[in-house]
């Protein structure tokens, strides 16, 4: 598989932090998408957004990776939503069964919108 | 696309992973972490831990692992382990195999005979069970990473002995120059004037060679001729080397036969450098022939005895002699310059000159001339002499 730079940005959006994870998925540099949500979960938010828009393909090396996140935030009772995923990405999870693990909205807007909505 | 082919290739994607992590350029440090990622990733466990059995110690030691308690890891006992089938998942149930909080199922390492570690996993995230496609799965994976890890321990133990060898051979080379230093003193002992010759030639030598380009073995090579190079005064009486009025014809020949026994001496030696005993033998050799014990000339004498002829001089000049006084170093560089052609080689003096004038103009982190010279030299005039000389020897004509 042909390898991108990956990079991670971020934002805070009142309580929550919204992470722009930026190439594929697929290798050790992921694992930047992880201390990003940690270095948020550190300074005490609880509700994160990650918008896959700019993220086309994760395998497994990903997928553990995201576990990795789920498995942060459930131990703090957080939330982390998923948005703006491509199809490749959705049938993967839906796949791996994880669909009903994760929070998915097709926008990142409506994570926000559920979230400040405080229906978590 | 039926969920299950979505499934089966996702599986052989990871292989895949797995084998381009495996054979990666990443040091063993991410390449475990990689293929455990996968690992962890491609069965949805969020425990997971890979140890490694050292066989020294017979202990299985954490080399990378997420979720477990490090204290339960610490404790796992590879006998038990040993004893169920070489790469083949083990579902843990009641925990009388392994007693590690979460950890489901897991699967010893094994290679040929030889036991390699073991891999732990957690249930799944999904609350799923293992299939009998992710138990068929799990046996490639450990093939491969026991392979994997098999090749870092044969790996390590080679670096360990090559390390050892390292090692040994270093301490060796401090024996050995501890050995060359107490002939060097010997040598010097024999004649209260000469104290620490031997030792500035090595120094002076190995300092021309460097700046010439040579690399560290055979400067090394030419520092130890520089130690040795009057070994064979040992053989010559203290009566006739300290002797103060000048020496008769026949003392004169005596004394010259240093060299020949320098070569004789050190020809018994076996070195791992070229030429330490052509350097001891020649260092009286002169361009024009007339030096001694051969009367070789130009094409004859090598970089190395030229190197030499010339750093034993300029000691010579510039030490204390029973029968003259020391001569201050812009004398004795002016008396070097004098005999360049017959005595010394052109080449030779302009590197000396070089590294000389770099050392006093403190370009060289370890100087290896200049804490042996007169300190009350004035350093300003040398370093223009030595400017001089640089300039007229780096011309086209020379």
């Amino acid at each position: 598989m042909k390898s991108v730079q990956f990079k991670v940005v971020s934002r805070l959006d009142g309580d929550a932090a919204v992470i722009y994870p930026k190439g594929y998925l697929n290798n050790l540099s992921g694992e930047s998408l992880v201390l990003e949500c940690g270095m948020y979960i550190g300074k005490g938010i609880t509700k994160i957004v990650v918008n896959f828009g700019e993220t086309d393909l994760i395998n497994s090396i990903g997928i553990s990776l995201l576990l990795q996140i789920i498995e942060d935030l459930k131990n703090i009772k957080g939330t982390i939503c998923f948005t703006n995923m491509s199809k490749f990405l959705r049938d993967t999870f839906e796949m791996l069964g994880l669909m009903q693990h994760m929070t998915v909205f097709p926008l990142e807007s409506d994570a926000l919108q559920y979230l400040k909505a405080g229906t978590v | 696309m039926s969920i299950e082919l979505k499934k089966a290739l996702y599986n052989i994607s990871a292989l895949a992973d797995l084998g381009q992590e495996i054979t990666s350029a990443n040091n063993f440090h991410e390449k475990i972490k990689s293929v455990f990622y996968v690992i962890t990733g491609t069965f949805l466990a969020n425990k997971g831990a890979i140890l490694f059995y050292d066989k020294s110690t017979k202990k299985l030691n954490t080399l990378t692992q997420k979720g477990f308690s490090p204290d339960e890891l610490d404790c796992v006992q590879s006998a038990e382990l040993m004893s169920l089938g070489k790469n083949e998942p083990y579902f843990i149930g009641d925990g009388s195999v392994l007693k590690v909080a979460g950890a489901e199922i897991l699967v010893p390492l094994w290679v040929r005979d030889e036991f390699i570690g073991v891999l732990l996993l957690s249930g799944k995230l999904t609350a799923g069970p293992y299939t009998p496609e992710d138990i068929e799965l799990l046996n490639v994976i450990a093939n491969q990473i026991a392979v994997a890890l098999n090749n870092h321990s044969l790996f390590m133990d080679l670096s360990d002995k090559l390390e050892e060898n390292r090692r040994l051979y270093e301490e060796m080379r401090h024996i050995y120059h501890g050995t060359l230093q107490a002939f060097a003193a010997a040598i010097d002992a024999k004649d209260a004037y000469t104290q620490n010759h031997s030792h500035r030639v090595a120094k002076y030598s190995a300092a021309i060679a460097r700046e010439l380009g040579w690399n560290e073995h055979d400067i090394e090579g030419i520092y130890v001729a520089g130690y040795l190079h009057d070994v064979g005064k040992l053989a010559i009486s203290n009566a006739l080397l300290n002797k103060v009025t000048p020496f008769t014809p026949e003392e004169l020949a005596e004394v010259k036969k240093h060299s020949t026994l320098s070569h004789t001496i050190t020809a018994k030696i076996k070195f791992p450098w070229k030429n330490v005993e052509d350097m001891v033998w020649h260092h009286h050799e002169r361009l024009d022939g007339h030096g001694y014990p051969e009367a070789l000339a130009h094409e004859s004498l090598s970089d190395g005895v030229r190197i030499l002829s010339l750093a034993d001089s300029f000691d010579a000049m510039t030490s204390q002699r029973p029968y003259r006084k020391k001569m201050d170093v812009q004398t004795a560089i002016v008396e070097l310059r004098k005999c360049l052609d017959s005595q010394f080689d052109n080449k030779i003096m302009l590197v000396f000159c070089k590294v000389l004038d770099k050392e006093i103009k403190g370009e060289l982190p370890e100087p290896d001339i200049l804490p042996h010279l007169d300190r009350d030299s004035d350093l300003s005039i040398i370093s223009s002499l030595l400017e001089g000389i640089i300039v007229e020897l780096s011309s086209p004509k020379n």
